[in-house]
């Protein structure tokens, strides 16, 4: 059966959120605190996971949706579930619709002109969107549906705010005298994996390593000197608007 | 010494049953691996030498036992009388020829569709008494099977699965008595130890490791509160016997909830503690607690090692421990007093240990709403996995672990069967997750004697022979062989699956045999001709 169908089920059996008082909007934050803080942030406005303040959430904004997806956590994503009661999902809802009241306008820029942005400022020589593009750099095909605008527009200015440890450069000397850069796919004890700057997959024993580091830092430079206001604003919204296309919920699959 | 004797041992022993005599003298008989830790010491040792630091490097794949699994599995093998027992997640029981990983049986569990267990559906192994096998379920059962074919002879109820009680430790048999843990610390469970008749299941004696209003130790919990009936401190991971003291020596997990004390104030004991019991009466002996009132989730779940030896020139009974919380403590095994202690590795939540071997906190380590930076990490320094005792190098090894967690408080409400753990922590921060070593330290003065350094924290235990080789396993996949006084890197295979468990080696057909179950397969090792 599909989640969809599973979800519509839902809703028509639970209804409303029953949870709805102040003391258990307060429960509620206790539980987000502690559970979904880590992503969401302290304030839910967003860090790895999604801005949950805007009152509009992807995966669908009914109270019957965020039951499900609280509880059960969204495949395909980072999102995990909650082992709680129902009533204790329903104050973590209570607690997000909460929030909405103090939502502000999601990012005010225009997605075709952000596309024009990232063409023009040479953003696909490292970043691929949808097969096209550089491989050296995080795929952004999806990448609206995984960070949230305030994310991105971070990862934008600052790209050493969160460096994903995929992204840490490996800068190393053979024994016989080559020198490589790239960026880290796997490492053990004994050997290492990365892409070169040339987009080579390279593997080597540490053991034949004269020389061998690992910087912790983006190698993309910073876009904040070169980047205009609306630029920046076009370029957000356009990446926000990455995303995979939505199921209809006509269209599930039977599995 | 020659294959020919081991042939005849091996041999003599095929028609025999595991006894609790057998298992006292497992010294004995190392072709065989009798119980969890292969002693009742829990020195995880083996008297085999045909495989040693001069041969290791011609250690290659025996067999490999693939199971259909995606849960780790974290089984220690026995091996008794010609036939490996192995757990299999998450709580199956089967039976293979130890010479070619072929299977004589399978017990395969049905198992109720919700469970709550912490950290995954795992088992340690089982317990070989008789010709019987035992196995903790994680639906809370103990169950005894017939060692010839798998059929059950009783399974009884341990605890109610419905309000978090699960079982994954590797009972231990003593006397004619099944010993078994239970897990539930994330639950709020009230933690205990029970024996087992080992014939008919009936349970003899139960200790529970927190003490009711009234009774001793009660004082460590708030009066007039229900906290202790939500408490914690579970007994997940296999003690120790000493057969002459007819003690038994087991580890207690955390206080519940784990990262929030505020229901609970006082010491909690028997929490995080050392509990000495009779064996035939569950009666409290001694105890030693090593974290008062715990708030980061720091169990006493490690094996307790046992050694007679010289203790400022007097012979003494000692019990070596290297705890989650950074610290290796040695104790006197008859009275639980503290003789030392000293951090094994980073740890910054304590300025030491005071003569009695309390920690002295340092202000501002407890979990903060914001988070607090706290070497080491939630799962500690080091955890579950076994160390090894030589009498050999008179050396105590073990996987360690240099890593911090932010610990965050926030809620503690209970309700059955859900987790009571008063926040979740950041337990692997992504990008500063820490490294792991293997080290040998003289237990009696702390001193790192070597270090044998992993880029990953290990979650595998370590196994010494008497080939003067320490046996050992990474998260990476990778399982090695270091030279037990120096720490040199003998040997080493990539199995490709994770290793969480526990070494063991044993003979088979005439042949010393090393085997640790990695990714989801048991692999045996032998040399090559």
């Amino acid at each position: 059966m599909s989640r969809f169908v599973l979800f519509g089920c839902a809703a028509i059996l639970l209804g409303a959120n029953p949870r709805g008082s102040p003391a258990d909007v307060a429960a509620g934050a206790a539980t987000f605190r502690s559970h979904c803080a880590p992503c969401h942030g302290f304030t839910a406005e967003g860090g790895r996971g999604p801005n949950l303040t805007t009152g509009i959430f992807y995966h669908g904004s009914s109270d019957a949706d965020l039951l499900a997806n609280i509880s059960d956590g969204i495949a395909g994503t980072e999102m995990p579930g909650l082992f709680y009661s129902e009533d204790r999902v329903w104050q973590v809802v209570s607690y997000i619709r909460s929030l909405s009241a103090r939502s502000h306008t999601a990012s005010n820029g225009n997605p075709e002109a952000g596309q024009s942005v990232f063409r023009g400022k040479g953003c696909a020589q490292c970043h691929r969107v949808a097969g096209e593009g550089g491989r050296v750099g995080p795929d952004l095909t999806n990448i609206g549906q995984m960070r949230s605008p305030e994310h991105l527009r971070q990862a934008v200015l600052d790209p050493n705010a969160d460096v994903r440890p995929r992204y840490w450069v490996v800068t190393l000397t053979t024994k016989d005298g080559r020198d490589y850069t790239g960026f880290l796919m796997n490492e053990d004890t004994y050997t290492v994996q990365f892409m070169d700057l040339k987009e080579q997959l390279q593997s080597m024993q540490k053991s034949d390593l004269a020389a061998y580091r690992i910087d912790k830092t983006s190698k993309m430079p910073s876009y904040r000197d070169s980047l205009g206001a609306r630029e920046l604003s076009d370029l957000v919204a356009y990446l926000s608007s990455l995303r995979p296309a939505p199921l209809r919920a006509d269209a599930g699959s039977s599995r | 010494m020659t294959q020919f004797i081991w042939i005849i041992l091996t041999a003599s022993c095929m028609t025999a049953q595991v006894t609790s005599e057998r298992i006292s003298n497992a010294d004995r008989e190392p072709g065989n691996w009798m119980t969890y830790s292969g002693n009742y010491q829990g020195w995880r040792h083996s008297a085999l030498d045909q495989i040693n630091r001069e041969n290791a490097g011609h250690l290659k794949v025996k067999w490999v036992y693939q199971m259909p699994t995606t849960i780790f599995v974290e089984t220690t093998p026995l091996v008794a009388d010609g036939v490996m027992y192995v757990t299999e997640p998450p709580s199956n029981v089967v039976a293979l020829d130890p010479a070619t990983g072929r299977q004589f049986w399978r017990y395969r569990r049905e198992l109720p569709p919700k469970i709550n267990v912490c950290c995954g559906q795992v088992n340690r192994g089982v317990a070989l008494l008789g010709d019987r096998v035992f196995i903790g379920t994680v639906d809370a059962h103990l169950v005894s099977l017939d060692a010839k074919t798998g059929a059950v002879l009783w399974d009884v109820t341990v605890a109610d699965y419905k309000t978090g009680h699960s079982i994954t430790v590797a009972p231990l048999a003593v006397k004619d008595m099944i010993v078994c843990g239970i897990s539930g610390g994330e639950y709020g469970v009230r933690g205990f130890l029970d024996a087992y008749d080992a014939k008919t299941g009936k349970r003899r004696w139960r200790f529970w490791t927190i003490p009711e209003p009234g009774q001793a130790g009660s004082e460590t919990w708030p009066h007039g509160s229900a906290a202790w009936k939500t408490g914690g401190a579970p007994t997940w991971v296999t003690g120790s016997f000493d057969p002459e003291q007819n003690l038994l020596i087991w580890g207690t997990g955390n206080p519940s909830p784990d990262w929030n004390g505020d229901s609970r104030p006082g010491d909690n004991l028997y929490s995080d503690s050392a509990i000495a019991l009779d064996a035939d009466t569950g009666t409290l002996k001694w105890h030693f607690q090593f974290v008062p009132h715990d708030v980061h989730d720091w169990d006493a779940v490690q094996v307790p090692v046992l050694v007679d030896d010289e203790w400022n020139g007097q012979r003494r009974k000692l019990v070596y421990w290297a705890h989650r919380n950074g610290f290796a403590y040695v104790l006197d095994r008859q009275t639980g007093q503290f003789l030392r202690g000293g951090a094994f590795a980073t740890q910054t939540w304590a300025k030491g240990l005071d003569v009695n071997g309390k920690p002295i906190k340092l202000p501002n380590t407890d979990p903060s709403a914001e988070g607090t930076y706290i070497f080491p990490g939630v799962q500690g320094a080091t955890n579950w996995y076994s160390p090894s005792y030589s009498p050999q190098t008179k050396l105590f090894y073990l996987a360690a672990w240099e890593n911090k967690s932010v610990y965050r408080k926030g809620e503690q409400q209970y309700s059955p069967g859900n987790r009571y753990i008063g926040s979740v922590p950041l337990i692997d921060l992504p990008d500063d997750p820490g490294t792991g070593a293997i080290r040998a330290l003289n237990p009696k003065t702390g001193e790192r004697v070597w270090e044998y350094k992993l880029l990953t924290k290990p979650w595998a235990g370590v196994l010494s022979t008497a080939g003067k080789l320490v046996f050992g396993g990474s998260d990476e996949g990778y399982f090695f062989a270091l030279d037990a006084e120096t720490g040199k890197e003998m040997w080493r295979m990539n199995t490709g699956g994770i290793i969480r468990a526990n070494p063991v080696t044993f003979m088979s057909e005439g042949k010393q045999t090393v085997a640790v179950a990695a990714g989801s397969g048991i692999f045996a090792f032998e040399l090559t001709q």
